[in-house]
């Protein structure tokens, strides 16, 4: 019970700066509709090209979105130095971490919003709710990863080189399955229940692992 | 049974040495101020009494637990103020409070009190990025007595603090342990019937108010 409100208000704290300061939310989104775009310029993108090419578009897009938004969910801790303060509260380390990657998750979700549509509007990838489900799943997974690496990396001077480097093969098992949803929905062989199972599996064993290796990263 | 029993403390960054077997004992309801050039190793030990940080070497007892082991128990009954105040700019200055209130299990009702305490009552509704450093300074402080701690563990809270603000802190520390960082002479003074000098992380001296007038 105190995890979790620790963790909801810490959440609820970073999606309220966000709300006010409008930092992320706006350029990450600017940043994936251009990224679709620069692909549909890119590519020959026919009816018969388009289930092969849009799957990799969409988790290019959000591979390098998440970069960004796990990115800057530790470093202004760091550099406001309020991550010390909330470790000074005797929060567990786990429900710190968890809050941080329910605001991060929940910033790339709205960018999510919009890529979505655009990837319907420029590859007619249809918007089904196995989709919305492969996407979501995947980014609860890739949260995690995502921010118990960026808590890491923070005091680096080279985060930003580093933060990929550490992250990016690790959510290479999302993207597989994440993509194998994508070409299902896009009318390939096969069920997209495959694709939400595997995800899940991914989801319970990453968030279970970081939320073990939090107390290290965060408070050590 | 002392608020504070530290032996032989040491901490190297690298292989450079921050302090250097430092033997310090603070008795409850004490209050001791840290003196000592920039870095002498004062925030160092601070930050090591505050649990922020692993000593290289040394035992350390606070309130009668291990500190090293007993960090998260430690910490719901002491407070920190580092030297910058760690505030949330994008949210007010009550939204702050309500923040660590929701963190600790603190009744929210606390902060009224706390902030008129600070002289922070006309600002509450204030963003933190729109508070001048001296308020700022002042809200750390509100925050750190939120949940009534028994030690208190102070980084310069005097930095940017106006005149008046000795006296919120002698306020804030009444009936608390407290152990103080600062360049301030005049504030250990008044504040701090005891003090302790490092020079390059060793004990240079420990003294009592009297010696220093002396």
């Amino acid at each position: 019970m105190r995890t979790a409100r620790i963790a909801f208000a810490i959440a609820r704290k970073d999606l309220v700066s966000e709300w006010r300061s409008r930092e992320m939310v706006p350029a990450l989104a600017q940043f994936v509709v251009l990224a679709l775009v620069i692909a549909n310029f890119g590519f020959q993108i026919d009816a018969k090209s388009a289930p092969s090419i849009a799957p990799g578009v969409l988790w290019l897009a959000l591979v390098f979105a998440g970069i960004v938004a796990f990115g800057r969910a530790f470093t202004s801790e760091r550099e406001q130095n309020t991550l010390e303060a909330v470790m000074m509260t005797g929060a567990p380390p786990s429900a710190v971490f968890a809050g941080k990657a329910i605001g991060a998750a929940a910033v790339l979700i709205v960018c999510e919003a919009v890529l979505l549509p655009a990837l319907t509007l420029f590859f007619g990838t249809p918007l089904s709710p196995g989709l919305v489900v492969a996407v979501v799943l995947a980014t609860v997974g890739m949260s995690a990863l995502g921010c118990v690496f960026a808590a890491m990396v923070a005091q680096m001077r080279a985060r930003e080189l580093l933060l990929p480097l550490l992250v990016i093969p690790l959510w290479i098992p999302f993207i597989v399955a994440g993509g194998q949803a994508v070409q299902v929905a896009m009318g390939a062989n096969g069920t997209i229940d495959e694709a939400l199972r595997l995800l899940l599996v991914l989801d319970i064993l990453f968030v279970v692992l970081t939320s073990l290796a939090a107390r290290f990263v965060l408070d050590d | 049974m002392s608020a504070i029993v530290a032996e032989g403390i040491s901490h190297w960054f690298g292989s450079e040495p921050a302090l250097d077997s430092v033997d310090l004992v603070v008795e409850r309801g004490d209050h001791v101020a840290v003196l000592g050039e920039n870095g002498a190793g004062k925030t160092t030990l601070l930050r090591i009494l505050a649990t922020a940080l692993r000593p290289s070497a040394g035992r350390l007892e606070i309130m009668g637990l291990d500190a090293l082991k007993e960090r998260a128990r430690l910490r719901t009954r002491m407070a920190f103020v580092a030297h910058t105040p760690g505030l949330y700019p994008a949210l007010t200055a009550e939204e702050n409070l309500a923040f660590h209130c929701s963190l600790r299990g603190v009744d929210r009702a606390r902060i009224p009190e706390v902030l008129g305490m600070a002289g922070l009552a006309n600002v509450a509704q204030r963003r933190v990025s729109e508070l001048s450093r001296g308020m700022q300074q002042r809200l750390a402080i509100a925050r750190a007595v939120l949940h009534e701690p028994l030690l208190m563990i102070l980084d310069e809270p005097d930095a940017s603090l106006d005149a008046e603000g000795a006296d919120l802190l002698a306020e804030v520390l009444k009936n608390r342990t407290a152990v103080i960082a600062t360049h301030n002479q005049a504030l250990a003074t008044r504040l701090c019937p005891r003090t302790l000098t490092l020079r390059k992380g060793r004990v240079l001296g420990a003294g009592s108010r009297l010696r220093i007038v002396q």
